[in-house]
């Protein structure tokens, strides 16, 4: 094997959704998923998924009351809204010095196999004059393809209640993961769809129901987002630690390792004054 | 043949004085230049921003080209455009960045320029928009044929790229 070389490469992330900037809104919740091209694959889970399937259950035992928030993370859970595959789950090996080989992760083995997604907690608003949703929600997902292309990205909505307790998208938001192994901070601006009729904006406004995507999915894709109206009103700040093997034996040239971006992408995309 | 995966986000744009803007945007390669996947040219969401003066678009760009020469190295060419409450598009900028040619992530911020009418239709401009466009798109990413124009500056879109190389240093190059 050694010999013949490796065919596939891996990109290991961690990190987390550590907080948001909504000034509009409060008492938010957010999802996230990984949208990626045909050639890759998950090859270990987030440990988000495995708790959240653990509450879901939990959720349904007991007392009958389901919020309208319990209703979406059941109905996440069971509907698979977005992205889901079933994950791979077997261990990936180090070439260790010599014949040696250590396993590098084996925690696919451990974990049920469920999706490269999570939901995080509600959170309020700090009290002091940051205004911070924190939600410090943890992300930990292995990929390994054959070809950049289709590179991972991840989708966050975000969702909170309206005056009369409904849950509705407060936005949406997509990133790709970083290239670059190292450590990465990236502010998503999130924006939600807008009703392209003055009708519609009525009559959502009046019912409490204001337009979302079926699929969030959608905010991953580049093409048929030209007829889309959005809104943007808000930040969602990750941060990412990414290690890859074997891109360099593949011959892909990443760049030099790059931790300027965990002081922020750029001063436009930083927080809103 | 060597390879490069251009992948990234053109994140949006400020310093339009127009609020609902979105782009089309376009890649533009020498002959030397296949594109294996991925979409040459598309259009962003429009956005109208409720913080701040920054239009988002977060439009995700994935590209991957296969090469046999230097010449020709990837540039995108860009067009802003504001859409008013009727969904009427006006032209608000016109402009064109290289992909960089070093591995790796980047920043771009891409100034845009609109063509400049006589007076009248300035006037007309600022009063009913409109206002004239380019016939052929060409002459914003290339530089023949631009002694003829006048134009004046517009805002900046922003991208963000990231550059991922593969066997160029097999033909010595460096980039």
């Amino acid at each position: 094997m050694a010999a013949a070389g490796p065919s596939v490469f891996l990109l290991m992330v961690n990190g987390q959704v550590e907080s948001a900037q909504f000034p509009e809104y409060d008492d938010l919740y957010c999802k996230y998923c990984f949208v990626y091209g045909q050639d890759w694959a998950p090859t270990a889970l987030p440990l988000a998924s495995v708790s959240r399937a653990d509450g879901g259950a939990g959720a349904e035992e007991g007392p009958r009351t389901v919020t309208r928030t319990e209703e979406r993370r059941q109905h996440g859970d069971k509907a698979r809204p977005w992205g889901w595959r079933q994950a791979l789950a077997f261990p990936v090996y180090f070439e260790g010095g010599g014949n040696a080989v250590s396993s590098w992760t084996d925690v696919g083995q451990e974990r049920e196999e469920g999706l490269e997604e999570g939901i995080s907690q509600i959170t309020s608003k700090s009290q002091d004059v940051r205004r911070a949703l924190v939600w410090n929600f943890p992300i930990d997902v292995t990929f390994k393809s054959t070809n950049p292309y289709g590179w991972p990205q991840i989708v966050l909505s975000v969702y909170g209640p309206d005056v009369f307790g409904n849950d509705v998208v407060r936005g949406y938001g997509a990133v790709h993961v970083p290239f670059s192994p190292g450590r990465h901070k990236r502010t998503v601006p999130m924006f939600v769809p807008e009703s392209t009729s003055k009708l519609q904006k009525f009559t959502s406004w009046f019912m409490g129901r204001r337009p979302e995507y079926t699929d969030p999915k959608v905010v991953a894709q580049g093409e048929g987002r030209e007829v889309t109206r959005v809104r943007s009103q808000g930040f969602v700040t990750l941060l990412f630690n990414v290690v890859t093997k074997d891109m360099r034996k593949l011959g892909y040239d990443t760049g030099p390792p790059d931790t300027q971006g965990a002081s922020g992408p750029s001063p436009q995309q930083g927080l809103p004054p | 043949m060597a390879e490069v995966h251009v992948i990234g986000q053109i994140m949006g744009a400020t310093g339009f004085s127009e609020s609902s803007l979105f782009c089309k945007w376009g890649v533009h390669t020498g002959a030397a230049w296949k594109l294996l996947s991925g979409v040459r040219e598309g259009q962003t969401q429009v956005d109208t921003p409720q913080v701040g003066d920054m239009a988002y678009w977060s439009h995700p760009i994935d590209l991957h080209f296969a090469t046999k020469g230097l010449q020709g190295w990837p540039r995108l060419h860009l067009q802003v455009w504001s859409q008013d409450g009727f969904g009427r598009c006006q032209l608000a900028g016109y402009g064109f960045c290289h992909v960089p040619s070093s591995p790796g992530s980047h920043q771009l911020h891409c100034p845009t320029w609109r063509p400049l009418g006589p007076w009248r239709e300035q006037l007309a401009r600022a009063f009913v928009g409109g206002g004239p466009q380019l016939l052929h798109g060409d002459a914003v990413y290339s530089g023949a044929d631009r002694y003829r124009l006048r134009t004046v500056a517009s805002g900046l879109v922003h991208l963000e790229l990231g550059l991922l190389l593969r066997h160029f240093d097999r033909y010595g190059v460096q980039c």
